[in-house]
C-alpha cells in the first residue's frame, strides 16, 4: 500500500484534497503502539483496591498477606508529601474541594481509589485486591442530583454547607421574558459513559539516563499532565517527561487529569521498578468516565406570531464527587446557562444553572460538553411550542434562527457568533429529509402500525476555546498561543512537532496538508510528530474541537516564517533578490530560474560553507504560533434531520432516514471531516437510544459491563447522509472552525422531536434519554 | 501450571501457562503479538478477534489452555494473505478506522464475513459485524471497505 497515497484524480494534497491517511498502514498491521503494547523490563502490573460503597467515613485499610513493599495507600502518600489534586475556579461562590489520589478517610463514590497493589502479572494483583480487607462507617449516599439540592440531603463534602458547587445565574433584560405564549417542560439527559475502546493506561518509570519520570499515557492533554505531574509530586519541569504514544479514542475522557496518572507514578518511584496499569472497562464504567447528567426545567415564551421572546431555565448538572484538573466541576453547568439559547434570538434570559455534587464519579468533558443537553432542551421546547401555536416545527425555527445578515451576531449572553448562514442549514436539511413527503405519509399511515415521525435538531458549537474565555473561568489549563515547529530536514523535507495530540483525528495527515497547502511539497515528504513533551511545543492538548484550529493555525504562521529563511538561502543561491522570490511546488522560484528546497536544505545542512555571509543563524528550524485574532472563537453549526418509526406497543424507535447540513468552515480534507460527523452522530444515537450509567438508591452502579450498557454497534443507524454548507471563519488561518465534537451534539434533540412528531396523536412526549422502549410505553401509556 | 502446544501465525509454540491465562494475553503478554488488542475482556466488543483454526474466536474470553493444539491467526499473521491484503487497502480507502484500537479485530472478523458470505449485502454486513465495536467511525467506513471487497471478490 501506498504510504499516505492520495484520491483518484488529484495531485494537490493541501488543503480540501481527499488525502488518505498517512497514520493508516501501522493500524491495520496491527502495529499501532498503545501504551498497553510498551514493554519495559521489570514492569510490575498495578490493580486498585476500590471504594464498594458511594458514601462513607472512617475508612481503615489492612494489607493483604505477602504484600510488603507491594501495597500504598494514600497514608503512604501523605508521608511522602505528595499533594492532591485541588481544582478552583474564579467565578465567585465555587466551593472548592480536594481529589484525593487514594481516599483519605472517607469514600465518596463506588470504585473510588483506595490502595494499589503490585504484583508481577495483574491477575497475581488482582489477587493481593482481594485479599485486602477495608473497613468503615457507611453513611447515607447522594444519588440523585434533584434530591441532593434539597436542605436534608447528605453532604458529600462535610465542610460545605449544602452540595451546590456553583449556583450561575445568566440574566438578560430578564424583568420582560414573558410573553403572550408559553411552553414549559422538564428534560433530563441522563448519565453514561464515554467508553473510547481503549480504556485508561498509564506506564511509568524513573529513567534514569533521562534522570527524569517518564510516563506514558494514553492522555490526550500530555503537557497538561506533566504540568500536574509537577505539582503533585514535587518535581521540577525538567523531571518529567509524558509520552502520549497512539491513543485509542478519547473523547474528552482523556483531557482530565486521573487520580491513576499521579499514583501509578509516584509508586513506581517508590518501587524503583517500571510501573503499568490498564484500565478494564469494568473500572471505565464504574469508577471514571462518566458525563453528562443534566437536568432542565425550561420555559419558552413567543409572540402569538411565533416570535421567540424569552428564555428561562433551571438548570441542574450533576457534577459527580470531585473536581477534574483542569476543567473543573462547573465547566458543564456555566456553558450550559450561558449558552442554551443555541442558534436562535431572543430578547429575554433568565437562567439558573447549578452544579451539584452527588456520590457518584466526577463527570468529565465529553463531546460536545453541555450542548448535547442544552440542545436537547431548547429543541424539544421549540417543538412543543410549535404543537402549541399549531405550527411545522421547521417553520418557527426558520423564523427565530439568527439570521446571515446580523454576522457577526452577539448574543444574548455576550457571545460573538462569528459567521455562518443558519437558516441555510436547516433549508437544505429539511429539502433532504422532505418534510411534505413525510407529512404525506403520516395521513396514509404505516401497514405494520408503526407511527412515522419527523424531527431537528440545530446548534452552534463554540469551537477552539479561547484564552479570555478560559482565564475568565480561571481553569488550571488556559490556552494561548497554539505552537509548532517546522523543521527542513537535509533532504527537503519537514518535521513538524506539534503539542495537540492525534487520537484518531487523522491529524497526522491533516496536519501535514496545511505544511503541504503553503509550500507544495509531497505530503510523504512531511512527518507530524506529537504526543511527547520532551520533542513538541508546550500545549494545553487536543479538546474543545481546537486542534485543526489551533495547530494547523500554528503550522501555517510557522511555515510562512520558515519561507522567508528559505527564500532568503534560495535568492543568495540563485543570486537574486529576496523579494523577486516566491515558493511553489517545493521549490524557491526566481527571475531566471528555480532552486529545490532540498537543495536549499542541502546547503544550509551539508555545505553551509556556500550560504551567504548575512545568512539568518535562526536557519530553517522555526518555532511560532497563533491564536485567533481577535481572541474570539469560530462557531460550527449544523441541522440534523431524521425520521423515525416509533413502534407505541413496544416502544421500540427505529431511525429510517437521518440527514446532516453541517458547516465547519474552509474543508481540509473531506473525507476525514465526514468521518468524524459520522462518529460523533453515532454517538450521540447512543446517547439518544442506549446509552445510561444507572445507578440503584445505594449509589451503586448497574451498569458495569457492555451486557448493562448498550453501545450502538453497526445495525444501529441507516447511512447518514452529508451535506456541507461552506462559510469560511473570519478569525482563523484558511477560514477553518472546529468539527470534532459537532456530530454528538444533535442526535439526541433531532430523534427525540421525531419520536414525540410521530406520537402526537397520542399527545404523548418522550423528555429524557436514552428513549428506550420502556421510557416510550410509559409515555404512550400514561396519556392512553 | 499447564503445558501447551500450538501454532501462532504459522510458528510451532509450546509454553507452561496459569489455566487462568486467556489467550489474549497469551498472544500478548508472552508472544509479544501487541496487534490483537483488549478493549472490555468480557467478549462483547470483539477487538481481541482471532482466528482458531480458521475461525473468529473471542481471545479475551478464550483460556490460552483450550487453544492447545489449534492454529492461531492474530493480525501479524496475514501478510501473505490475500482478503487480508484487500481489506486493507480499503479499509484505507473508505477511511474505515480513526483510533485503530478495533481495526485488528474488525479486519479478522471482516475477513471471515468476506470470505465465509461471499454474496453478503448491507444489511448481512452490518448483521455479521454487530458483534464488533467501533467508538469513532460509526461503522459506514467498515461496511463500505467490506462490501466493496465482496464486489472486487466476485469480479
Amino acid at each position: 500500500m501506498a504510504d499516505g497515497g492520495t484520491g483518484p484524480g488529484s495531485d494537490r494534497q493541501g488543503i480540501g484534497e481527499r488525502v488518505l491517511r498517512k497514520e493508516d498502514k501501522r493500524f491495520l498491521d496491527g502495529a499501532g503502539r498503545y501504551v498497553s503494547d510498551i514493554y519495559l523490563p521489570r514492569t510490575l502490573e498495578a490493580a486498585i483496591v476500590r471504594s464498594p460503597v458511594a458514601h462513607a467515613e472512617n475508612l481503615k485499610i489492612s494489607p493483604p498477606a505477602g504484600a510488603e513493599g507491594r501495597f500504598f495507600t494514600a497514608e503512604d502518600m501523605a508521608a511522602d508529601g505528595v499533594q492532591p489534586i485541588h481544582v478552583v475556579s474564579k467565578f465567585p461562590g465555587h466551593k472548592g474541594s480536594d481529589y484525593p489520589h487514594l481516599a483519605t478517610g472517607k469514600l465518596r463514590f463506588v470504585g473510588e481509589s483506595v490502595a494499589v497493589c503490585l504484583a508481577d502479572t495483574r491477575a497475581a494483583a488482582e489477587d493481593l485486591v482481594a485479599g485486602a480487607e477495608i473497613d468503615f462507617n457507611a453513611l447515607p449516599p447522594v444519588v440523585d442530583m434533584l434530591a441532593a439540592v434539597e436542605p436534608s440531603a447528605a453532604r458529600v463534602h462535610d465542610d460545605w454547607d449544602d452540595n451546590v458547587i456553583l449556583d450561575s445565574r445568566f440574566d438578560a433584560n430578564a424583568e420582560n421574558v414573558s410573553a403572550p405564549v408559553s411552553v414549559t417542560r422538564t428534560f433530563r439527559m441522563n448519565r453514561q459513559a464515554v467508553n473510547p475502546l481503549e480504556g485508561a493506561a498509564v506506564l511509568a518509570e524513573w529513567d534514569a539516563r533521562e534522570d527524569r519520570l517518564v510516563v506514558y499515557s494514553a492522555s490526550q492533554i500530555p503537557h497538561i499532565l506533566k504540568n500536574a505531574l509537577c505539582e503533585c509530586l514535587g518535581l521540577r519541569q525538567n523531571q518529567v517527561r509524558v509520552v502520549a504514544p497512539d491513543v485509542g479514542g478519547g473523547f474528552g475522557y482523556k483531557c482530565v487529569l486521573l487520580p491513576e496518572e499521579i499514583y501509578i507514578p509516584w509508586v513506581a518511584m517508590q518501587v524503583k521498578r517500571p510501573v503499568r496499569w490498564i484500565q478494564d472497562r469494568r473500572e471505565h464504567l464504574v469508577t471514571a468516565a462518566n458525563a453528562r447528567e443534566h437536568h432542565y426545567s425550561v420555559t419558552l415564551h413567543a409572540q402569538p406570531d411565533g416570535t421567540f421572546v424569552g428564555l428561562e431555565a433551571d438548570i441542574i448538572v450533576d457534577s459527580g464527587a470531585y473536581s477534574v484538573y483542569p476543567h473543573s466541576n462547573i465547566l458543564e453547568s456555566t456553558m450550559a446557562g450561558r449558552t442554551l439559547h443555541g442558534p436562535y434570538t431572543f430578547s429575554a434570559y433568565k437562567v439558573r444553572s447549578r452544579a451539584v455534587a452527588t456520590n457518584k464519579p466526577p463527570i468529565v468533558p465529553y463531546r460536545g460538553v453541555a450542548r448535547p443537553g442544552i440542545c436537547f432542551a431548547l429543541e424539544l421546547a421549540i417543538d412543543a411550542m410549535a404543537r402549541e401555536l399549531g405550527r411545522e416545527p421547521y417553520d418557527l425555527r426558520m423564523q427565530n434562527l439568527v439570521p446571515p445578515e446580523k454576522m457577526p451576531y452577539t448574543t444574548i449572553t455576550g457571545g460573538e457568533f462569528d459567521s455562518g448562514d443558519y437558516p441555510e442549514a436547516l433549508r437544505r436539511s429539511a429539502d433532504l429529509i422532505d418534510v411534505a413527503a413525510v407529512r404525506a405519509r403520516q395521513l396514509e399511515g404505516e401497514a405494520d402500525g408503526r407511527l412515522i415521525g419527523v424531527g431537528f435538531g440545530c446548534y452552534i458549537e463554540m469551537t477552539a476555546l479561547q484564552t479570555s474565555a478560559a482565564a475568565r473561568a480561571g481553569l488550571a489549563a488556559i490556552p494561548g498561543y497554539e505552537q509548532a515547529h517546522v523543521r527542513l530536514t537535509p533532504d527537503g523535507g519537514l518535521e513538524i512537532g506539534v503539542g495537540v495530540q492525534n487520537h484518531g483525528q487523522g491529524m497526522e495527515t491533516t496536519l501535514a496538508q496545511v505544511a503541504c497547502e503553503k509550500f507544495g511539497l509531497d505530503i510523504d515528504m512531511v512527518s507530524v510528530r506529537h504526543g511527547d513533551t520532551a520533542t513538541s511545543p508546550y500545549s494545553t492538548g487536543t479538546y474543545a474541537s481546537r486542534s485543526m484550529v489551533m495547530a494547523g493555525g500554528a503550522i501555517a504562521r510557522t511555515c510562512d516564517v520558515l519561507g522567508e529563511n528559505i527564500r532568503r538561502i534560495g535568492a543568495h543561491l540563485l543570486q537574486c533578490g529576496f523579494d523577486e522570490t516566491t515558493i511553489s511546488g517545493a521549490r524557491v522560484v526566481g527571475p531566471s530560474g528555480d532552486v529545490s528546497f532540498a537543495e536549499v536544505a542541502r546547503v544550509w545542512h551539508r555545505n553551509p560553507e556556500d550560504l551567504p555571509a548575512d545568512v539568518d543563524p535562526a536557519g530553517v528550524e522555526v518555532t511560532s504560533g497563533f491564536r485567533p485574532s481577535p481572541d474570539k472563537s469560530p462557531f460550527s453549526y449544523a441541522t440534523h434531520a431524521a425520521i423515525v418509526a416509533v413502534d407505541p406497543e413496544l416502544g421500540h424507535v427505529e431511525i429510517l432516514d437521518y440527514v446532516i447540513s453541517e458547516d465547519c468552515g474552509t474543508i481540509v480534507n473531506p473525507m476525514i471531516v465526514d468521518g468524524q460527523i459520522l462518529g460523533g452522530a453515532l454517538q450521540g444515537v447512543g446517547t439518544a437510544l442506549f446509552e445510561e450509567s444507572c445507578f440503584d438508591a445505594e449509589g451503586q452502579p448497574l451498569s458495569s459491563t457492555f451486557a448493562d450498557y448498550t453501545m450502538p454497534g453497526s445495525t444501529h443507524l441507516p447511512n447518514i447522509r452529508l451535506d456541507h454548507l461552506v462559510n469560511p471563519s473570519p478569525l482563523t488561518e484558511f477560514g477553518v472552525k472546529g468539527l470534532g465534537e459537532g456530530g454528538a451534539i444533535p442526535p439526541p434533540a433531532t430523534i427525540a422531536n421525531a419520536v414525540n412528531d410521530a406520537l402526537r396523536e397520542y399527545g404523548a412526549e418522550v423528555s429524557e434519554t436514552p428513549i428506550t422502549p420502556r421510557r416510550v410505553r410509559a409515555c404512550v401509556v400514561a396519556k392512553s | 501450571m499447564t503445558e501447551l502446544t500450538l501454532k501462532i501465525n504459522g510458528e510451532d509454540v509450546t509454553a507452561d501457562v496459569e489455566p487462568r491465562l486467556s489467550l489474549a494475553d497469551f498472544v500478548r503478554d508472552h508472544r509479544r503479538l501487541t496487534g490483537t488488542h483488549l478493549g472490555c475482556e468480557h467478549g462483547v466488543c470483539g477487538a481481541c478477534t482471532v482466528l482458531m483454526n480458521g475461525e473468529p474466536v473471542r481471545s479475551c474470553i478464550t483460556f490460552a489452555v483450550a487453544a492447545d493444539g489449534t492454529e492461531i491467526t492474530t493480525i501479524e499473521g496475514f501478510d501473505d494473505d490475500d482478503p487480508m491484503t484487500m481489506l486493507r487497502q480499503a479499509f484505507h480507502e473508505n477511511h474505515a478506522l480513526q483510533c485503530g484500537y478495533c481495526t485488528p479485530g474488525m479486519l479478522v472478523a471482516a475477513r471471515d464475513i468476506v470470505t465465509r458470505l461471499p454474496d453478503a449485502d448491507e444489511d448481512r454486513v452490518r448483521l455479521e459485524l454487530a458483534g464488533n465495536l467501533c467508538r469513532c467511525t460509526g461503522y459506514v467506513g467498515i461496511v463500505n471497505a467490506i462490501l466493496s471487497v465482496i464486489e472486487k471478490r466476485q469480479a
